[in-house]
């Protein structure tokens, strides 16, 4: 559904037109480009040092689980089910007598990888038809908005379901392929915005003025500009992806045993309430999964906030 | 504004034709219809083959598509996993799914619009930060953890509701399911609406509005509101779609016999019918709220042209 | 300081603290104005003049912005000591102001005849409909056309030089005791200048408002103020009558600025510009702010702040005609007067060491 025409310099204006002692602080002897005063303010921010730390954390043992969790996160007595915490067994044991600590560490692996995975699709497929359509404009611009409004008229959660139940299919890539195919309208809309946004600056004009190729004009100069919303939005979406992937091995149609999941972890724990005598089943998985999420969607809301200098 | 409405209701016709064609693809081309209709034994070839042809799915995907969609308008919406028409279990599903919806959409407007007002106007200040901080974990627990630990708690641990919502689903047993299901999107309402508030706090006309000596109350209400909420009914339109997916896993945590209860049941049973025919009606009212969205956003803000 | 003294704004500073350090926009900033008088406030962004201005209104972001001294008298109470509820009270009734960028300066949502009418509800009690009808009037008297059919328009219906007009209106509605226009036509067209100049000044003499008019275009000045008061990096560095400062200017800022308007009768010459640029308020120069942009700066100037002077006739005009050994003599003796004399506010002045001399060159010249 396409968004109504508004005029875009009224806002605008209200952002620049700032009282002019203020205005001032901007040029502080040294000149700063946007990027590089945002960086300045990142590594100030905490919240921005903190999710990036985590993110680190968390991508170090997605690859080498290993190096922290020595036992093998399939090896399960059934006779330890559901045992409290004990030496060497931190988290206590599930419902198949697994040890929980070591669960949680590999299930890093199936989440992110699903996570950056998918987020890739969607920021790739969402950028090339967004930025097509601004850039193009007119008939090309008609056909991919309103394609992108058939998908985006699709819940992501409810499609994800119909597929992954529909193909009968389970595994990561199944899940990763789904998003990357239902998810990417969000990003093509903002990526066409900041196309179409990025077209009408002077520099853009006066290349086109002299003589550059659509295709240099395009790399050279759009997509350069264009690509810092979209890095903000795919950073926030990874986070609510990886949750997505939660939620549908949870419903059944994501991720399945023996794959380790932290969805997975939940799902089976939360099947009957099986955690009501053993909360640490259901703990330390979910608050692994919070965690991971809550690292991406700070982190992706730090940088948006130092972009937008109209925020500060 | 008439012409308006006319042009937006054409512009929705194919993306309502886009949108159940994608699904009717899913469900009819990646599925098996007929196994569906036979749970787990295998039918044997002879009968697959009638029903085929009695289904007319031995036709191509897009004829089955039209004769489908033929049926749908003149209400035919074929039969359910249990038996009864579709029709049937729409008219008894929907009516709890909009009271389940209402509970959520109310909490999420009137509470998300308060805080992000009052932590707009007080940014950087304790309060503001941890709510801030509050709707980032809100964001980051996924719902069907946050369901089902209170459900466990509220309703098994101190009894305070019932786990499970009866059948008729009245309201009252519907509110904590429907903050679970609004709590994410409340923590999205809170954070635009106080990203809205900061950004307008700092325009030229709430400085205007200062200057003619209203008190700060009517600034806040009749200038700086009125402009902030704006982008906030924008995403409370898109939003309508988040709650009903959203649903599914709310009503069947809370097991609530709703759209998105009987749609996961389709889903499970493998019965197409019941999928198209619901996700046909969802994608309908998403694109009806869509389109009250627009109107009410071009009342809002008279900058917008009909044109 | 005459009984016709409206307002008085005596050593006003303002800090605002940015992420690069404290930023002092005003260092101990004076003028005043008359009831019916017209006041320009010249100066380049950043000098302080709108800072000056939001700090009388009362409507200075604060924080970051901090009042850290002086007082602003208006009617003989000091601002600065009533409560935010008093102040309130004074804006609009007493007090208002005309904005540079009238589209977005009102608020695009509401349509212009609410927020006129706004005026009457909030600080008159008016009905909806009173309220409506005044709007209508208030149109009417800034010259609108069609007032009663378009009272009901949203800001973005009209043209930019309606707009402005709307502005004004705005800030007549109470017919208040002075008014501050913020740059009020630098956003127009330059015939929609003229005609936005005239009525403000046309409705500024039937009310017997005084004006502050804030501004860096000189052409607007010379036809519509009384006196002139020009700032540069947050201080008045002159502060005169208007014919005496275009005569003769007595400070080497303003005489720049005045020698880069283009003029008719100097056809083909050099346009003049003010080298570099205006400084940075984080690091503002020692001693005179303005001196390593001035041709006449001395060593004097790179250590010593100068402080306002008073500009006497006798010692600078009466040396007109003789030869510059006697103006510079005459000025010595004038300089045991004058130097230690702190001007009175309003009192025509200057902050240059050497405001003789430019006075002296530029009444030779």
């Amino acid at each position: 559904m396409p968004e109504p025409n508004r005029p875009d310099t009224p806002l605008d204006a209200q952002g620049a037109a700032l009282d002019e002692a203020v205005v001032t602080r901007g040029e502080p002897g040294r000149a700063r480009s946007l990027s590089s005063d945002a960086w300045h303010d990142l590594r100030r921010n905490p919240v921005f040092v903190i999710s990036a730390l985590l993110i680190l954390f968390l991508l170090l043992i997605a690859i080498w689980p290993s190096s922290i969790a020595s036992r093998d996160p399939l090896y399960c007595q059934l006779s330890r089910s559901l045992e409290g915490p004990a030496p060497g067994h931190w988290f206590g044991f599930d419902t198949q007598g697994c040890d929980v600590y070591t669960r949680v560490v590999y299930g890093a692996r199936a989440s992110i990888a699903v996570g950056v995975c998918a987020t890739l699709g969607v920021a790739l497929l969402g950028t090339v038809v967004g930025g097509l359509a601004g850039f193009f404009g007119g008939f090309w611009d008609a056909l991919l908005s309103r394609t992108t409004d058939v998908f985006f008229a699709v819940p992501l959660v409810l499609g994800a379901i119909v597929f992954l139940s529909m193909i009968q299919l389970s595994g990561i890539w199944p899940v990763v392929l789904v998003i990357a195919a239902l998810g990417w309208p969000q990003i093509a809309r903002i990526a066409r915005g900041a196309v179409i946004t990025a077209k009408q600056n002077d520099y853009v004009q006066a290349a086109r003025a002299l003589g550059a190729s659509n295709s240099r004009i395009l790399l050279r100069h759009i997509l350069p500009n264009a690509v810092a919303p979209v890095i903000v939005m795919a950073t926030i979406m990874l986070g609510t992806i990886i949750a997505l992937e939660a939620t549908l091995s949870f419903l059944g149609v994501g991720l399945r045993p023996p794959t380790v999941s932290w969805g997975v972890d939940i799902s089976s724990a939360s099947d009957g309430m099986q955690f009501r005598n053993a909360p640490h089943i259901l703990l330390y998985p979910a608050a692994a999964l919070s965690l991971c999420v809550l690292a991406f969607i700070m982190m992706g809301d730090a940088v948006r906030d130092a972009l937008d200098p109209k925020l500060r | 504004m008439g012409r308006y409405v006319i042009r937006r209701l054409l512009q929705m016709i194919p993306v309502f034709i886009g949108a159940t064609f994608l699904i009717f693809l899913m469900v009819y081309a990646l599925g098996d219809p007929v196994t569906g209709l036979f749970g787990d034994r295998a039918p044997d070839a002879a009968t697959a083959a009638r029903l085929r042809a009695e289904f007319n799915l031995d036709k191509p995907v897009w004829q089955q598509y039209l004769l489908y969609m033929g049926n749908i308008f003149t209400g035919d919406f074929g039969t359910a996993f249990n038996g009864r028409p579709v029709t049937e279990l729409l008219a008894q599903a929907i009516p709890i799914s909009f009271r389940l919806m209402l509970v959520a959409i109310v909490f999420e407007i009137v509470l998300g619009i308060v805080l992000g007002v009052v932590t707009g106007l007080r940014r950087g200040k304790a309060a503001d930060t941890s709510v801030l901080m509050a709707t980032l974990v809100v964001i980051a627990i996924p719902t069907f953890v946050l369901g089902t630990t209170l459900q466990f708690f509220l309703g098994v641990k101190l009894g305070w509701i019932n786990p499970a919502v009866s059948p008729a689903a009245p309201f009252d047993e519907l509110l904590v399911p429907g903050i679970i299901l609004a709590l994410v999107s409340l923590a999205y309402v809170t954070r635009l609406t106080r990203t809205s508030i900061v950004e307008n706090a700092r325009a030229d006309y709430v400085r205007t509005a200062v200057a003619k000596g209203l008190p700060r109350r009517r600034v806040t209400t009749r200038h700086l509101l009125r402009n902030s909420l704006i982008p906030v009914v924008t995403y409370l339109g898109a939003d309508i779609g988040t709650l009903m997916a959203g649903a599914i896993v709310t009503e069947r945590i809370f097991n609530i016999q709703g759209v998105g209860y009987q749609l996961y049941e389709g889903i499970l049973r493998q019965n197409s019918p019941t999928v198209v025919g619901f996700v046909v009606v969802l994608v309908l009212i998403f694109l009806v709220a869509n389109l009250l969205v627009d109107l009410l956003y071009a009342v809002l803000d008279p900058r917008i042209r009909y044109a | 300081m005459t009984d016709d003294r409206l307002l008085e704004v005596r050593d006003l500073e303002v800090e605002f603290t940015t992420r690069d350090g404290v930023v002092r926009a005003l260092n101990g900033v004076s003028y005043g104005v008359d009831a019916g008088e017209t006041l320009a406030v010249l100066g380049e962004s950043g000098s302080g003049k709108s800072v000056t201005a939001q700090a009388i209104m009362g409507i200075l972001d604060m924080p970051p912005g901090r009042i850290t001294g002086g007082e602003i008298l208006f009617q003989g109470r000091d601002l600065l000591g009533l409560g935010a509820e008093e102040r309130r009270k004074i804006r609009g009734p007493k007090m208002a102001m005309i904005f540079q960028d009238a589209l977005s300066s009102l608020n695009p949502v509401l349509s212009v005849g609410f927020q006129l009418g706004e005026m009457f509800r909030v600080h008159r009690g008016a009905s909806r409909k009173e309220a409506k009808e005044r709007a209508v009037e208030l149109m009417e008297r800034v010259r609108i056309p069609a007032a009663r059919q378009r009272v009901n328009d949203y800001p973005h219906e009209f043209s930019g030089g309606m707009r402005q007009r709307i502005m004004i209106a705005m800030a007549l509605a109470l017919e208040p005791d002075l008014i501050i226009a913020d740059e009020p036509t630098t956003a127009l067209d330059v015939t929609v200048q003229a005609q936005v100049m005239d009525l403000l000044a046309d409705l500024q003499r039937e009310y017997r408002m005084g004006l502050i008019l804030i501004t860096h275009d000189l052409g607007v000045v010379a036809d519509t103020a009384d006196r002139i008061a020009v700032m540069y990096a947050g201080r008045i560095v002159e502060n005169a009558p208007v014919k005496e400062l275009y005569a003769a200017p007595a400070h080497p800022y303003t005489k720049g600025l005045l020698d880069s308007i283009p003029r008719l009768d100097q056809k083909g010459g050099q346009l003049y510009a003010i080298s570099g640029l205006p400084p940075n308020l984080l690091h503002v120069p020692d001693g005179c702010p303005f001196h390593p942009r001035c041709p006449r700066a001395r060593d004097r100037c790179r250590t010593d702040l100068p402080p306002l002077y008073a500009v006497s006739e006798r010692a600078a005009g009466g040396a007109a005609d003789a030869t510059a050994e006697a103006a510079e003599a005459a000025a010595a003796d004038a300089a045991h007067d004058d130097i230690a004399r702190v001007p009175e506010v309003g009192e025509r002045s200057s902050a240059c060491h050497y405001w003789k001399e430019t006075v002296d060159d530029a009444r030779r010249a």
